[in-house]
């Protein structure tokens, strides 16, 4: 067959009327491409591994669907290693070169105190999951909403607990000698003087001091009801347990949750040292007297089963990482659009959002999403598949 | 109250003034200082958890395997980091390459190991948690026996009388024919011992924890410079000071505020007996 200059004509026409045509439809199928900052490697891998376990289930279960308005979920993840620079260079990568609609993580604050104001400058719709209180600011993050607690409403939560149910009348605050643990105990203390209770003793201890019998000692002797510790130092936490047991002290031990990690439990030098420690939690995902979970939770757990593992990690990571990738879904599904203007919009009108890890609420004034009356306090010993039973008080 | 002060100072003490003895051993046979002193009772607590605690050996085999273990790596750092600087001692060229093989030992176990502090067994199973408590003294016990031992090793046999005469004129000891690559090798391999003893005994008080290779490191230096480079008996009272002092001071004071009385008693001591409080003050020769 010969082709003539006119059906050349009409082929070209009609070809190119197919290219424009394809256009929308090629629009329409653009994935939504999440950017997760997630430190994988590294000493602060720990909650990254549990949050990418429900951030993959949560991107596989809308894609099974179809995806949102036909749009399939894209995950563009890079290990920042939970090193500050890797995570703003991976920031930068996301958002220049691979074009993301939004980012989770990075999740500890260290990276994201350093990342926070390059997403901020990209407008970029931000969902944080680290506690320091700074990083949460409408005015200069517009962008930038918190799925966590904050600090403030850890410390709030602790506090209560030692007032209304210790009824702790004297406390001792200790804190490890770190960045963090310095401006936690500071938090922490004014939280208790301002509440009217009387700080007998209050210091930071340096986490690799071996023998903390005299600080010990010294909170015993100032006539302390309770001791409230904020560390992120198992070895710390675990020689007050030691030391408390041995000085014969029967007072309770509230504070930050790494109090309940497994690595405690085998440095504690008798199982009993873990008894009446008492760490931050979460309504969702503790057990009752019943030894049962919230049916939202169950129900969740039930549909992993065999799928993603719980037993290594804290359920509460798994399932925040669930919540995130399906609030940045809503909002597309909602507004019909993965323009970042449309999904901060969208989150700025979010009232009592029920997640799995919790019920979310945000306006343009408050971006701390999360409620303080789901944190709970938990036994810290009483961890199995990834959840704590609540501590005693609870109704 | 005192009592438990004075067990967890004497034993911190003892620790410290044995891995200030690490330092003088590496010192004497070479003049240098292995800033790997530290990172040996690091790994002494790891080596002995890694083989009693995880592997199952009993304890006296897996403290030997634990020293042996601690004895390669005095080798490795005469070989890596002292051997190819001592022609170049005035530079202070040591300083780098024995911080940065320090350094090294210190990533390579918080990769293999662990990052987080991991529990040193049990050995013997002596004394409740009270002050009589196996944690408190078993460092002194190793600290007496080190001490004895060495004095014995100087002081009644050829290898240690070789040792010293190193340590005090290394050209003239060699012009007698001593083997001086020999017993500079032996010393190493003696101070990867001591050090990792350290750290073995200390293990139920230390844990076996990458990160203590820095802080001995440190706190391990003061005994040294308080009693004086290459005077064990002055590291021995150096140390139990430093730890009974520390203790004290986190009773008294507490948290940050020790570390600052520590030191702060630190520099006062070497601004008035700068060469350390049982050091002679150097003769040079006009």
């Amino acid at each position: 067959m010969t082709l003539s200059r006119r059906d050349f004509a009409l082929t070209a026409l009609a070809a190119s009327g197919a290219t424009s045509l394809g256009n929308p439809a090629r629009a329409e199928a653009e994935p939504i491409r999440i950017g997760w900052l997630a430190a994988l490697t590294g000493p602060l891998a720990s909650p990254s591994i549990g949050f990418d376990r429900g951030v993959r289930w949560a991107t596989d279960e809308i894609n099974a669907k179809g995806g949102i308005h036909g749009r399939k979920i894209e995950l563009v993840v890079r290990d920042t290693q939970g090193d500050p620079t890797k995570a703003v260079n991976a920031t930068q990568e996301v958002i220049s070169r691979f074009k993301v609609h939004a980012i989770w993580g990075p999740t500890n604050s260290g990276e994201l105190l350093a990342t926070s104001p390059i997403m901020a400058r990209a407008k970029m719709p931000s969902l944080v999951a680290g506690v320091v209180n700074s990083l949460i600011d409408p005015v200069k993050y517009p962008n930038a909403f918190r799925v966590t607690p904050s600090n403030n409403q850890w410390d709030a939560a602790v506090r209560n607990y030692t007032i209304n149910v210790v009824k702790a009348k004297k406390v001792a605050v200790v804190a490890d000698a770190t960045g963090y643990g310095t401006a936690a105990h500071d938090d922490s203390v004014a939280g208790f003087k301002k509440a009217g209770i009387e700080v007998a003793y209050s210091g930071t201890i340096d986490p690799a001091q071996p023998d903390v019998t005299p600080d010990l000692l010294r909170m015993k002797n100032a006539g302390a009801e309770a001791i409230v510790a904020w560390t992120v130092s198992t070895g710390l936490a675990s020689r007050i347990m030691n030391a408390r047991a041995e000085l014969k002290w029967d007072v309770p031990i509230v504070g930050h949750p790494v109090m309940g990690s497994g690595d405690v439990g085998k440095l504690v030098t008798k199982p009993e040292n873990w008894d009446k420690v008492y760490i931050v939690g979460y309504k969702s995902c503790s057990f009752d007297d019943e030894g049962k979970l919230p049916p939202r939770t169950q129900a969740f757990v039930d549909a992993v089963q065999g799928k993603i593992a719980l037993n290594d990690t804290s359920l509460w990571w798994v399932v925040s990482g669930v919540d995130s990738i399906r609030l940045i879904a809503e909002a597309v599904e909602k507004t019909g659009s993965s323009d970042s203007d449309k999904i901060i919009g969208y989150w700025n009108t979010l009232k009592a959002w029920p997640g799995l890890y919790g019920t979310y609420s945000f306006t343009p004034e408050e971006h701390n999403g999360y409620q303080t009356d789901e944190i709970v306090m938990q036994k810290a010993n009483s961890q199995h598949d990834g959840a704590f039973s609540l501590a005693p008080g609870y109704a | 109250m005192l009592q438990a002060i004075l067990a967890a100072g004497i034993a911190v003490g003892a620790t410290y003034a044995l891995i200030g003895i690490t330092y003088n051993l590496m010192f004497s046979a070479s003049r240098v200082m292995s800033f790997t002193a530290g990172q040996l009772g690091m790994a002494g607590g790891v080596l002995g958890a890694l083989f009693i605690g995880r592997m199952g050996f009993p304890v006296i085999p897996g403290m030997i395997l634990a020293l042996a273990g601690c004895a390669i790596i005095g080798l490795v750092t005469e070989f890596v980091a002292v051997r190819p600087v001592l022609g170049a001692l005035d530079q202070h060229l040591y300083v780098l390459s024995t911080l940065g093989l320090a350094l090294m030992i210190q990533q390579f176990t918080a990769i293999e190991w662990s990052t987080e502090p991991q529990p040193f067994p049990r050995l013997i199973g002596i004394g409740e948690g009270g002050p009589f408590d196996e944690k408190f003294w078993l460092p002194v016990v190793a600290c007496a026996a080190t001490v004895g031992g060495l004095e014995y090793l100087y002081r009644r046999t050829l290898v240690g009388r070789a040792f010293l005469a190193i340590a005090e004129d290394n050209f003239a000891a060699r012009a007698l024919g001593l083997p001086e690559r020999n017993l500079r090798m032996a010393s190493y391999a003696l101070a990867g011992v001591v050090g990792g003893l350290a750290g073995f005994a200390s293990g139920e008080l230390l844990l076996a924890f990458f990160a203590n290779g820095a802080m001995l490191n440190f706190l391990g230096f003061v005994p040294v410079a308080l009693g004086g480079l290459g005077n064990n008996r002055g590291a021995l009272i150096g140390g139990l000071a430093l730890g009974l002092f520390q203790q004290a001071a986190n009773f008294l004071v507490g948290g940050v505020f020790a570390s600052v009385a520590v030191f702060t008693v630190f520099i006062v001591v070497l601004l008035v007996a700068p060469q350390g409080l049982f050091g002679a003050p150097p003769s040079r020769r006009v």
